[in-house]
């Protein structure tokens, strides 16, 4: 079993990256998509076994060894990878068709862009099942070298400025990671654990205890803060609505539901590891404050009328927000409410990003998005999964948190939850009767793109 | 590493929040990193043959990050020098605040490096002053170098700081990022005309 499950973790990482060199081989347009759209499905297939096994290995890691770690975490991380990467990747032939310029020429443009999305999507994948802290650092940083340009793919203006402020923003953060990595190598040199098998994810969680208090808390909050940037964590969340909103659909599907949960896994599992060193009750403030404060700086914006990808933006916010609020509260039912939580925001979040797809009408204009009836209504469900009305899995794994935090004994902030998420569910749903329901002018509909870019042969 | 070393990488840290001419700036950058490898090559003697190895890609960062910053600098030609948000004494006095505050706030990491810990994080904290006072694309680039170098001090300077196979990731992973990064300033100033970040302030809510 465990021999199965390198091969098929190298073929998970190993299939992407070799699908990005081929795309970027192709000569015409039409050839990359076909390449793409096959070696999505090449590269799901894998994923999706691999996340099957780590599911049902029972409570015991699927590999636990220096390079790898493949648990029920990473189960959970790599099926949601697989099934919005294969999606993003099948929904990218609509988006490219209609994309009016990029950085590049047509046919440059279109091998450039799968081959920056699938060593994206490789790096993602590398991310849940890397079974060392530095290493698992090195692949984060890889994403925001393979995602940047991504983001400002179409040229614009706009996304130039959201595409650099995500490069530079995320890059600062992650530096500060780094310092705390270091600090906790230091540390582990220090109770005489060298090189870099002391950075294992199991290392860690043994030594942990015996490694000096202070330092271990400094290398902590760094670490912490520092990876609260990649996450897009309030109040260092600047980046995240001008990246998601002005990035391709499919790339801003991948952005909000698999990169933020995946750099949110790693802060879990540095939280898992260190909080016997670190003491259970700071880690657990810093991740409720993170998540309170994320929560809350996001319901003005979800009471806000806004483009579409704005909104969805600031709702990501909110929702890694929860999330957050969930690992602090740590309890058995809270930690399964994260769990529903990730998958359930993948799907939803993922496909109000490609309902702003836009439709290529017979007269080789482009219609927008919500002037047809499909994607109106995937928008109305995406709205109302995200708002948490049930039966939406997102009301079920709210609730699970919330239960969960007062099993916990997190009576005062817990109450703060449940506050502010009445109000960014009143929110959303103002944003879904105003502006799908009523399909009012100016409304969502018609109001696809932040920088009010008309959707005559252009899209976001 | 000796307590003069550390000086003079902290002080061409604090110098960039002085200057205004990118090229200037990339010197400074270039000589930060250079005394920084110089460094590390001086305590080779009594570590590993894997901190020799860690040097060594160092040595080669104060070579790589130079030629590509001054490579992108022709590239891209300034008809005049980017008006500065903030005067250059108070970006100092910004830097230099922040700097002290979390040499404070950072307890001993290790027994014997105090000195090299604190200008390690002040490094770090110079570096996102930069980032969040200079307007030109360059300098936002130049700051997180600094603040790279900020990990490399403690990564090198401290025993047990970091595995030479993480810091030749962590150097392909920031060349990657300047490359990345180098991409966007040419593609700012084709359209800008300048490499001017002030005037990239259209997303707001």
């Amino acid at each position: 079993m465990t021999e199965l499950a390198h091969i098929l973790a190298s073929l998970t990482v190993g299939l992407p990256l070799l699908a990005a060199a081929l795309t970027w081989l192709a000569r015409t347009p039409r050839q990359a998509d076909v390449i793409g759209r096959t070696a999505a499905v090449g590269t799901a297939a894998p994923a999706l076994t691999l996340a099957t096994l780590a599911l049902t290995h029972g409570g015991v890691p699927l590999v636990d060894g220096s390079w790898l770690l493949i648990d029920r975490a990473s189960g959970v991380l790599l099926a949601v990878t697989g099934v919005i990467g294969l999606s993003s990747a099948l929904v990218s032939p609509a988006y490219l068709r209609v994309a009016e310029r990029s950085w590049l020429s047509a046919t440059a443009s279109h091998s450039w862009y799968y081959s920056a999305l699938f060593a994206f999507w490789a790096a993602l994948m590398a991310v849940p099942v890397s079974g060392n802290l530095a290493v698992t650092w090195l692949l984060i940083e890889a994403t925001t070298a393979a995602s940047a340009l991504l983001v400002s793919f179409s040229g614009r203006r706009e996304a130039l400025e959201a595409g650099w402020k995500y490069l530079i923003l995320t890059t600062l953060g992650l530096s500060v990671a780094l310092f705390g990595i270091i600090v906790i190598g230091v540390a582990q040199a220090g109770s005489g654990h060298h090189g870099l098998t002391a950075l294992d994810w199991h290392a860690l969680v043994s030594a942990a205890s015996s490694m000096p208090r202070t330092v271990v808390i400094s290398g902590f909050v760094l670490l912490i803060v520092g990876l609260a940037a990649k996450i897009g964590w309030a109040p260092v969340h600047n980046w995240l609505p001008d990246a998601h909103s002005e990035a391709p659909a499919p790339v801003s599907a991948l952005l909000s539901a698999v990169l933020l949960p995946t750099v949110l896994l790693i802060a879990w599992r540095v939280n898992d590891a260190l909080a016997p060193g670190v003491g259970r009750g700071m880690a657990a403030t810093l991740f409720i404050g993170f998540g309170l404060a994320s929560i809350l700086v996001a319901i003005p914006f979800l009471w806000k009328r806004m483009p579409w990808k704005r909104l969805l933006a600031y709702s990501s916010l909110e929702h890694m927000g929860i999330i957050a609020v969930g690992l602090g509260f740590a309890s058995p039912l809270a930690i399964a409410g994260v769990i529903v939580h990730v998958s359930g925001h993948a799907v939803a979040k993922s496909l109000g990003f490609y309902a702003s797809l836009p439709k290529r009408g017979s007269d080789a204009t482009v219609e927008v998005a919500g002037g047809n009836g499909a994607n109106a209504v995937a928008k109305g469900i995406s709205l109302v999964a995200l708002a948490g009305l049930p039966p939406s899995p997102l009301f079920v794994s709210e609730l699970l948190i919330v239960v969960g935090g007062f099993a916990a004994g997190y009576t005062v902030a817990d109450l703060l939850t449940v506050i502010a998420l009445a109000l960014g569910f009143l929110g959303l749903m103002h944003a879904f009767l105003e502006d799908v329901v009523a399909d009012e002018p100016g409304g969502l509909a018609g109001r696809e793109h932040s920088s009010g870019m008309a959707f005559s042969g252009s899209t976001s | 590493m000796s307590s003069v070393i550390v000086t003079v990488i902290l002080g061409l840290g604090l110098a960039l929040t002085l200057v205004r001419r990118r090229s200037v700036g990339i010197a400074l950058i270039t000589a930060q990193s250079l005394t920084l490898s110089i460094g590390a090559f001086t305590l080779t003697g009594g570590r590993s043959a894997a901190f020799l190895v860690a040097s060594i890609v160092l040595a080669f960062k104060t070579v790589a990050l130079p030629l590509l910053l001054r490579a992108l600098q022709r590239r891209t030609p300034e008809p005049r020098l980017v008006p500065a948000a903030r005067g250059p004494l108070s970006r100092l006095a910004a830097a230099s605040a922040l700097a002290l505050l979390a040499a404070a706030a950072i307890p001993p990491i290790s027994h014997t490096g105090g000195y090299i810990e604190h200008a390690a994080i002040a490094l770090v904290l110079i570096g996102i002053t930069v980032v969040a006072t200079r307007r030109p694309a360059l300098h936002q680039l130049l700051g997180l170098i600094v603040a790279e170098n900020g990990c490399s001090l403690l990564a090198v300077a401290v025993p047990g700081g970091l595995a030479y196979l993480i810091e030749l990731g962590a150097l392909f992973d920031l060349v990657l990022i300047v490359t990345v990064a180098a991409a966007f300033v040419q593609q700012i100033h084709l359209v800008l005309g300048t490499g001017n970040t002030e005037l990239l302030r259209g997303l707001r809510d």
